[in-house]
This record gives structure tokens, sequence and C-alpha cells, in this order.
């Protein structure tokens, strides 16, 4: 990475750290946004898939004819077709290699499960929901009419969907594997090391646990549409997603093309969190079926289809223990973790960016984990905003807090002990991760200042004598970004003002168009309108990772940062010419070439013009004003913070309100506070969401959905969720040239843990000592009677 | 969605030719019946919109009875100041069916004629003994609701108006409703009304169909408090039990949601 | 197939329609207004959210030809040539959006909630008249303020 530019050492930032009011607002709150269903081609055609009924069945004989003899229905695509015509499973990479990640590699012996995600089930389904043909129509209903009169000779099999179960020896096989349904057996960290500080602690706290499934449910359903041109014999795709260029690179290996010959086109998105960042199998189903019947094929996914065909998350069982010595030091920490990855290995990432920070921010000399993944008859799990993270932030939180019951130790003061300190900075985990900077023990202590902590009993006696149950509950958090590593961008300066900046980077909601924005405008002085950024057409953007991992900003600030050096560098050469100097007076601030020793200055737009316009500059300054860089960028990024929760429970119905929800998050350096905080509110809404209401759940013995609606599948809403107390802290990331933490994440990442420790704490009169994800009234009603019926010693205030 | 012709008659008479036909279903506000027609579970080869008869929307009190028209939507009678006046407990109940959205478009026709086991209307319409009356006949609230989706409307019957008894044959009443947190229809919702002729609890959400807790008004009929019903338990056989609540919970919410209807009932600031 | 009339943002339109077509595909495909969205199909999400004869409803909720003589307005209707709606105004000032998809449904439904509710809305109001609009992205936080915001400008505006 380039040091520092001097345009960059100014240490006051103007434009940088603005709450600037968002530019892609206008068209948004006036109805001219364009999402992927706003799409429409002249003369397309409309898909309906026809969707498994069952959790396992072996496919027979499937017969289109009544659905092809349906006037209007224009082709009924099968496995059958799929085979013939030679189209490549969905190209998942289950684990993306990291030199700054432990791997993730089973024992000798143990064969690690890779299975063919189709865009058509072949063979076998292995989830309901999976798609079994792809109906095309001259209307969405034709087609519908068109699926339902397909029949399919299912032979149903015996099927598993959830998690421990499916890891049983004999449940039922998904796929031919040797034995069972673990797909991966890794282990990380220090077995032996940490055998033996277990055999010298004082106390071992214990935890066991299943965190619930959940899915991301962006409020735009997906669509696509796609036609193949048989002139040029490329496809075209729009389809929002998380970023254009891999979805291009995805879908060329599912037609078995090059991937030139496929185009892909996105605008507005409305909403990612990570379900929606990556190919789907209907996208591959859609543009095949384009070049199968020669028009625009067009599919819009209902949400009832979406909660059977999205990504889902999370879905995590868990087994972990805390060593303490007596005065509550942390020895080490072990235990296992099983992922239900669904019917296909398709990401890991759940599970290595969980168990590398299992042992959080806290000072946990060793620690060994077990970590697997299983297939199950359900729905492909995939990272989720925040992957892996909030699910061990919450154990390890739970954990913290089980030890405070158990052994008698104050939960905060168990927290300050073991809390890192500024100064062990950078550290280096149980699991090799090093985390950078930050000022832990701050974050923390202002959570518990703005929560108004020491308060807490007063307000508990006061919520007593109405005969309501108050709990406080906090939560550290640590987040480790890592993502696709490599990111391109191409800056242009034009010769009457306007930058363009191309990025592989789309905005799903982020404001990237104003944030990004704001760094032109910083460095450039070039006005906010007048920077566009080029994301969503893979003819002109070639290179980039997309919209995952917390690596938007945090990326592509760093390849715009460097494109923008070059401009300069450039920009001074040409300024030179102009300015008849040596390009070694001259300095660049704020939009300005200036001659030093001299009263002579020149625009950036003046010398992008100049590049346009001289006739004999050297070569590399020739116009347009243009620099590109392209990054590979392995190393991650550590958000942190605390969160403090104030809920309270009506003990006749278990019932719950959430009082007061307070944040302290590190984002390193906040481009738009504005847009940071509104990342931090949405976050925390998804994370309180998992922890007490959403729940993907499958009928455990026939497999079935029964959560596939909004009728059902229960998202927050206004009338549940407070207004939050969010603040951030920004001590700079050190391994990041502006600074830059991610702070998409953070909200989501300690708000299970949070919760469920404020939950349990306002049940603590009881002795209750956990209570499970969704922490549903009917649980917490549970947990109060099941505690008042085996009355154990009351917990220690 | 399956197509379907669409009617809009002007008066209940041409209404009741074109439902004559046992394939054409009466369309009131289409809360319930068109998201279920999306699902492509029915199939009509009519949709008889009652949209447009007048005579059929309203609400006027005759005497100590309350007449609400069949396609008077939600938020007509949540803001009517003769349901206020007339029964409290009832505008409470509409204001808070489904959202204000679908408070707007959804009708109190629409509703129990659906006899959807979770909506609200039914423990209103059953808990006030109202009548519910049809171009052919009037159907008391007893005998109106069989089961789940189940009414005893015959093919062709049109719901016209519903009377609720009000004035002093209802003395107080209340309304406590426990929402499902996905759906927002109730998991539970008890209304509770005291009469001269006694204690009523209708419950609705908990069970197959709306239904009468009739240990409740054993107790309340000996003391109207909530506290008249400590101890007073509900079996969970026969309730419903989905991935929301089980039977156990739901039978022990019904009892609680039932005092707090009582303290409603008794102005002392119920739960809704 | 029959044809329905309506005025939608102050124009009469018509079309040729099925009976099944609903109010909100009557818009978005026939019409090009592709600022109503669709989130769902259990009428619980809002995104379709438009003013009927001036009254919020669903429109995925709502038949087209039920809509015969019926005056609409859109999310696209609020604005005038050179003017946004104060709630739309609020809406970007307040930061109540982030992708923006449920976000013409949640304007539309705030100006509605100041129509039944009036101008001096505090929180508790808002977020229980935000029960049929769902929003992934902000967690409601900023919306709330937007409406609030909103609601006090609609009353000079």
């Amino acid at each position: 990475m380039n040091a520092p530019a001097e345009h960059h050492r100014n240490p006051r930032n103007e434009r940088i750290g603005q709450p600037v009011r968002r530019k892609e607002d206008l068209r948004l709150i006036t109805g001219k946004g364009r999402f992927s269903d706003d799409v429409n081609w002249p003369n397309q055609a409309y898909a309906v898939f026809l969707r498994s009924p069952h959790a396992h069945a072996r496919i027979g004989a499937i017969d289109t004819r009544a659905a092809l003899a349906i006037p209007g229905v224009l082709a009924v695509l099968t496995c059958k077709e799929l085979l013939a015509d030679g189209l490549k499973p969905v190209p998942h990479v289950p684990d993306a290699a990291n030199p700054h990640e432990p791997n993730l590699v089973s024992p000798p012996g143990f064969k690690e499960m890779i299975a063919p995600h189709h865009v058509l089930a072949v063979d076998n389904v292995r989830y309901v929901g999976e798609a079994v043909a792809i109906v095309i129509a001259n209307s969405v209903n034709l087609a519908k009419d068109g699926a339902e009169a397909v029949e399919v000779d299912y032979e149903v099999l015996p099927s598993v969907s959830a998690t421990p179960a499916a890891a049983q020896p004999g449940a039922p096989k998904l796929w031919d594997s040797p034995d069972s349904n673990i797909s991966i057996d890794a282990e990380v960290g220090d077995k032996a090391a940490t055998e033996a500080a277990f055999a010298r602690a004082k106390h071992i706290a214990k935890f066991e646990t299943q965190v619930n499934r959940v899915t991301g449910v962006p409020m735009e359903p997906r669509a696509a549409v796609a036609q193949y041109d048989t002139a040029t014999r490329r496809y075209t795709l729009h389809a929002g997603s998380g970023g254009a260029v891999r979805l291009k690179q995805d879908l060329a290996k599912i037609l078995d093309v090059p991937a030139n010959d496929v185009r892909v086109l996105m605008d507005d998105i409305g909403g990612n969190f990570g379900t929606r960042g990556m190919i789907y199998p209907e996208f591959g189903a859609v543009t095949w079926a384009a070049r199968r019947v020669g028009r625009p094929v067009k599919w819009t996914c209902e949400r009832s289809e979406a909660f059977l065909s999205d990504y889902q998350a999370r879905d995590l069982f868990c087994t972990a223990e805390l060593a303490l010595d007596a005065e509550g030091n942390f020895l080490a920490m072990r235990g296992s973790n099983l992922s239900n990855v669904g019917s296909v290995p398709s990401n890991y990432g759940q599970l290595k960016k969980g168990v590398e920070i299992m042992t959080s921010l806290y000072r946990v000399p060793c620690a060994h984990f077990r970590a697997r993944g299983v297939v199950s008859n359900t729905m492909l799990t995939r990272p989720y905003r925040s992957s892996g993270r909030p699910e061990v932030m919450y154990i390890m939180e739970r954990l913290i807090d089980i030890a405070a019951f158990d052994f008698g130790f104050d939960r905060q003061a168990l927290r300050r002990r073991n809390l890192l300190q500024s100064h062990e900075l950078p550290y280096t985990n149980a699991f090799g991760m090093v985390y950078d900077s930050g000022d832990y023990h701050d974050a923390m202590e202002k959570a518990f200042a703005l929560g108004n902590w020491a308060g807490f009993p007063a307000r508990r006696a006061e919520a007593k004598a109405r005969g309501k149950l108050r709990g406080i509950g906090t939560a550290n958090y640590v987040d480790t970004a890592t993502g696709v590593p490599r990111e391109r961008a191409e800056i242009t300066v034009h010769d009457d003002g306007r930058v363009d900046v191309v990025l592989g980077i789309v905005s799903n909601g982020q404001g990237h168009e104003t944030s990004f924005a704001q760094l032109i405008n910083e460095w450039f002085d070039v006005p906010i309108e007048k920077v566009r950024l080029i994301v969503g057409d893979t003819d002109i953007v070639q290179v980039g990772g997309g919209t995952h991992s917390g690596r938007g900003l945090r990326l592509g600030s760093i390849v715009m940062f460097n494109a923008s050096n070059q401009i300069i560098e450039k920009g001074k050469r040409i300024a030179a010419r102009l300015m008849e100097c040596d390009p070694s007076v001259v300095r660049f601030f704020r939009g300005r070439f200036s001659a030093q020793g001299t009263d002579q200055t020149r625009t950036l737009t003046e010398v992008a013009a100049a590049a346009q316009r001289l006739p004999d500059l050297p070569e590399d300054l020739r116009g347009p004003l243009t620099a590109f860089s392209d990054e590979t960028i392995h190393i991650p990024s550590f958000p942190y913070g605390c969160h403090v929760v104030e809920v309270e429970i009506d003990p006749a119905l278990g019932t719950l309100e959430i009082v007061k929800y307070t944040a302290i998050d590190d984002v390193g350096l906040a481009v738009n506070p504005m847009i940071v905080h509104g990342q931090v509110h949405g976050a925390i809404a998804q994370g309180v969401g998992q922890a007490l209401w959403e729940n993907v759940h499958y009928d455990a013995a026939s497999g079935q959905l029964l959560s596939g609606s909004f009728m059902d599948y229960a998202m927050p809403r206004a009338d549940q969720l407070p207004s939050f107390t969010a603040e951030f802290t920004e001590i700079p990331c050190t391994t990041h040239p502006l600074g830059i933490r991610p702070g998409g994440e953070g909200g989501t990442t300690p708000a299970l843990g949070v919760m469920i420790n404020a939950v349990v704490d306002a049940l603590s009169e009881f002795g209750v000592k956990h209570v499970e994800m969704p922490a549903t009234p009917e649980r917490i009603w549970r947990a109060i009677r099941e505690a008042k019926n085996s009355p154990k010693r009351p917990a220690t205030a | 969605m399956f197509d379907f012709t669409y009617h809009r008659p002007a008066t209940l008479a041409n209404a009741s030719t074109q439902l004559a036909n046992a394939e054409h279903k009466p369309l009131a506000g289409g809360m319930s019946l068109i998201p279920s027609l999306k699902f492509r579970l029915n199939r009509h080869a009519a949709l008889v919109d009652l949209g447009a008869i007048a005579e059929l929307r309203g609400i006027r009190r005759e005497g100590d009875t309350l007449v609400v028209g069949a396609t008077t939507p939600h938020a007509e009678v949540a803001g009517s100041t003769l349901v206020r006046q007339a029964l409290p407990a009832l505008s409470v109940l509409a204001e808070g069916i489904g959202d204000p959205l679908v408070r707007n478009r959804g009708t109190i026709g629409g509703s129990i004629a659906h006899a959807d086991p979770a909506a609200d209307y039914p423990s209103a319409v059953l808990g006030l003994n109202a009548t519910v009356v049809t171009q052919q006949r009037s159907i008391a609230a007893e005998d109106f609701f069989k089961g789940v989706f189940e009414t005893a409307l015959q093919p062709g019957e049109i719901i016209t108006a519903v009377r609720f008894p009000c004035g002093p044959l209802t003395q107080r009443a209340g309304y406590a409703k426990y929402r499902q947190p996905a759906s927002r229809f109730a998991l539970v919702g008890v209304f509770v009304v005291q009469t001269a002729a006694g204690v009523r609890v209708a419950v609705t959400g908990a069970a197959p169909s709306v239904f009468r807790f009739t240990a409740a008004e054993a107790a309340l009929n000996k003391r109207f408090d909530p506290s008249a019903l400590e101890g007073v338990t509900l079996d969970a056989n026969g309730l419903n039990s989905d991935i929301h609540a089980s039977a156990v919970y739901r039978a022990h919410a019904v009892v609680e949601m039932a005092k707090r209807a009582v303290a409603a009932a008794l102005g002392q600031g119920g739960s809704n | 197939m029959p044809t329905v009339s309506m005025t939608v943002n102050g124009k009469a339109v018509s079309g040729t329609v099925e009976g099944r077509t609903l109010l909100v595909q009557f818009l978005r495909e026939h019409l090009g207004l592709t600022g109503t969205h669709v989130g769902c199909d259990t009428s619980q999400c809002g995104c379709c959210t438009i003013h009927l004869n001036g009254k919020g409803v669903k429109s995925c909720a709502v038949l087209a030809l039920s809509c015969e003589g019926a005056n609409i307005v859109t999310i696209e209707g609020l604005a005038t040539a050179d003017k946004l709606h104060p709630m739309q105004e609020a809406f970007r000032e307040h930061h109540g959006l982030q992708c923006g998809f449920c976000t013409p449904g949640m304007i539309m439904s705030a100006v509605e909630m100041v129509r039944a509710k009036g101008h001096d809305l505090d929180e508790k109001t808002i977020r229980k008249q935000l029960e049929g609009n769902i929003c992934r992205c902000t967690g409601y936080h900023n919306i709330v303020r937007a409406v609030q915001a909103g609601a006090a400008a609609m009353k000079g505006a």
C-alpha cells in the first residue's frame, strides 16, 4: 500500500466526516428508483419455477406434455434439458483461503464433501422448494398454469433438517458420502495447551445452544431478466446482487462459456445483507432459458417463494466451555461448532469467521475448537450480515454471564478483568487472528455510562413495583472483516469537472453514491454532485468483489485513494507544463495545483482539459486524465464495540419490551456519520430480530418450511423496537491507510448476546440461567414456570 | 391467481342474482380473499364486488341496537362516534385489526364471512351476542361460526349487516388482543361483555373457531373483576398449536387476556 | 377484456385489464408507474401503499376493476414539478431510507398517518401506525424521526 500522499496529510478532513445528505435519495423518494423488477425488455417471456414439495425425494419421470399443450406456454425445462445442454453447477467456493485466517482443514482420511448445486434438481430433490423445472410462457399466469400441469414422479426418501440430528450417525444421508452428513471436520487452536489449562482451572462455565436459523429478507424480492443475442452469442442478465463482476463470472461458469460472453447489469438494489449477495441458481436458469426460447425471459420471485429459495443463515449448534481461575481470569476456551450448511456445502464463511474469533476481545491465552459442517434437507445457508460472528459473540458473552451466575462473579467486573487493554494491541488471539488497534475498555465504559448501568437497581425496583421484571445486559464484540480480497477503481477526471469512478462494488442501500463521492470531494474538491459511480455494468466494470464482509468502503477507499494519488501525480506533471515549472515544485491541495514560489495555480479541471487538449504530452499523460488501482488486500479489519440493553418483561405472559438500547461502535473513521448511524440502527434491528422473533422453521418430521411468508416469519416492526442510543468512537484502524473500519455489521454482531443476557438478567430472581433464541414470550414464560417449579439458588446480583 | 369475471352490482338485488351461481364469490374489502386467491388455492368463475352497494355500508343506531353495515371498513367503525358511545370496546377492537392500511379497506362483513380462526371480529360478534343479517334471514352469533373458515352462510347468501345489542343490555365490554408477532392476527383475543343476562366471554385465535369461555363467565358472574379469574383455567386440549405458540401457552394466555379484557371493560386501562 | 378508467396522479387514465389484474399491476405494468413496489404476497409489507380516494391502502390487495372512477395518488404524484412533498423532504433530511425499496410505501403511509392522526405525532403513535409497513434496512429509528418532522412540516405546507 502506498504511503499517504501529501494531500491526505491534512489531519482535519473537512468533507470526510460530514453527515452529507444522500445523493441517491432524490430518485428513491420520488418513485424513480430502478429496481430489478422495474426492468422490462421488449417481447419478454415470463418464467415460473416448479419447486419440490418434498424435503427429500428421488425424481422419477417428469411429464411435461400437458404443460406444453397449454397455448402460450413456450418451454418447460428440466434436468433432462439441463444435462443435454451441459449446464454446470453453481460454482460455489466453500472455503476461500486467506493467509491471515486459520484454515479449516479436515484430518487426513476425512474426505471433505463436495456436492453439485445444479440450477435445476438432478436425480434427487434435497429440500422443500428446490427448483425442479422452469416454465416459460407468455405471461406469469400462463407459466403458473404450465407449472401446475407438469407431472413429477417423486419417490419420497427419509429426510433430516434439524442441526444436531443431521449429524447423528444413522441420519438419512443426502449424498453418497462414506459415513455421514458431516461435510467438513476441522480443528483450530492448541488442543494440548487448552486441555492443560482446563486441568488447572478453578471454574469451568459450560454452555450448549442452538443458534436459530434466519434469513436476510431484503425488502426487494429477487428478480431477473435475461436475453441472448444470437448474432454476438452473448448473454445479458439484469439482476440485483452484491456485485456485478462476480455474478458475471459465476454465470459464465454455469453456462460454460467464456466470461466475456456474459454481461451483467444492475441498478438499484433493495437490500442485500449477504443472503442476496451471490449468484442464485434461478439467475442461471433464466439466462439459459432466454437462449432456449429465443426471447428475453423475466422472472420475479414472490415473497413466499423467497422464503423457500433465498439463502438462509446462522443455524449453528455449539457446545462451549470457558475455564477461569479463582480470581476470574480467563484461562482457556474449548468447544465444538456445528454449522448446518443446508443441502449443499456452499460457504464455510459462517463457520470459519465465527470460530476464529470465539475468544472475542478477551485475553484468553489458549483455545481449541472443533468446527464442523453438516448437510441437511434444508435450503443452503450462506453469509448473512456479520456472517458467523454474531453467533460466537453470543456464545462468549453468554459464557461470561453464565460464569458470573454459576460462580458468583460480577458481570461487569469479569469483563473489566479480562478485556484486552490498549497496550496489549496488536494482539494475536488464540486462533492466530491479529487485532490491530482500539480502546476496548473505553468503548465498554462509555456503553456502561451511556446505558446508565449504575442507575439500574433503582429502575429495576421501580419496574418491580409495577409488576414488571427488568433486566440489563451487555456484550462486547469484535468483528473480523475480510471478503473477496481483490478490488479495482478507475478514476477519470473529465474536462468539464465531472469525475467518474468505476468500481466493482454496488450499493445495496449503504449510500455509496454519497460516501464514496465524499472521498473524491475531500481529495479533489469536486462537488459530490459531479462524482459519478459506475458499478452496475460488467462491460465497463471488469474487476471487483462486490459488497459484503464490510469490504465496500474499506477496500473501495484504498483503491480509490491509490488511483487518486496517481491522478494527482500525473496532474502535477501536466500542471508543470502549463505553469512552465519543474514538476517537483508543484503542490496539490483542495483541487488546485500550485507552483511553489510563484502565484501560479491551475485547477484540476484545467489540468484535465489540458490532458485532452495538449498534443505533445508524453503518452502516459495524454488525456483523458485517468488512473486505476487494482489491489489484492487480504488483511482483515476488526471493528469492535460494546452494547448495553435494558428490557422489561411481563411475567404473566413472558412478553418483552426493549426499554433502552445503547450502542458504542468503533468504525475507525466515519466518512459519513449519518450513514454509519443508519447502518448501526438497521444492523441492531436484524440482530434483535434474530434474538427475539425471527426463525426459519422447518418441521422436524417432514422437512416442510412452516415459516413461509410474512404471516409466519416474524419481521421486526416499528412498534417492537425502541429508538437507539448509538454513538461511535473513532480509533483509526492501523492496517488501513485512511483508518477506516467497516460500519455495517457491528450493530448485529453483539445484538444476539446482549439481548439474551438482558432477558436472562430480568429472570435472574427465579434462577433462570438461559433462554434459547428466539426468546419468544412462550419460552420466557416457560423458563419462569420451570424455574419456579424447581427452585435453584438465586443468582448473585 | 386464476382469472375470473368481475361484477360490481349497484344493488343488493343484482348482487343476489349474480351470486345465485355457486361458482361466484362475493368480494368485500378483499383483504383476506385477494391474498388467498394469489396462492391459487381457490378458483371462482366470477367475483361479485359488493363495494358499490350503498345500502350495505354505514353505521346507525336503532334503539338498543347498533347496526353496522356489512361493507363498513374497520377504520370507519374505529372512528365512529356512534360506535364509541354505544360500544367503545367494539371501537377498540376495530382499531386493532390488521394495520391502518388494511383497516381502510377491510370490512366487518368480509371478516366474519371469511371466519379466519384468528380474526378479531368473531369474538365481538359472539361476545356481544350479535345477529348476523343476510338478505335472506337473521342468524344468531351462536349459530353463525361453524369452524375453520366455516360459517352458517349458504351459497349465494350475502351478509348485509351485523346487529349488536347495546345500551342497557350491554353494561360493559372490553377486548384484549395478543398479537401473533408475524401476521398481527390474534394469537389470542378475548372479548368480555357484562350484560343484564350475565357475562359472556368470547375467545378468538385460540381454537379452530371462536368459542365461549364458560368457566370464565361463571367466575365473572360472581364478581366482575380481573381477580375473579385467578385460578380459572382453560383446557389446552383442542386449542391451536403452531410455531408461534403451543396449546398450553394459548390456554394460559386466554385467561390472562380475559383478565385484561375485564380490566378494559372496567376502564382500568386494559392492554390491547 | 374489460376496461377500467380512473384518475392517477391527477391524470385520467384507462386500460384493458383482466378481472384478476391488481391495482398495483395496473400501476406498474400498464401505466409504468414503477415507484409502487411489491414486497410480499400476503399484504403485510406495505411497499405497495398508495392513496385511493384519499385514503392509504395496499394496492396489492385491490383489484384494478374495483377502482373504476377512483382517484389514485402514487409516490410519483406526491411532489409537484419543482417541489418535494414535505414528507419526502423529511425522509431525505432524516436519512429515513437506505435501499429505498420500502420507501415509497413508507412515505405514502406516513402521509396517510397525518390524515388520520394529525400533524402532532408522538413516537409511540408513529410506531404503532407503521404496523403495516416493514423496513429491513433502517431499524425504523430514522423513519420515526422523518415521519415526525414531515408531519409537522405538512402543517405549514
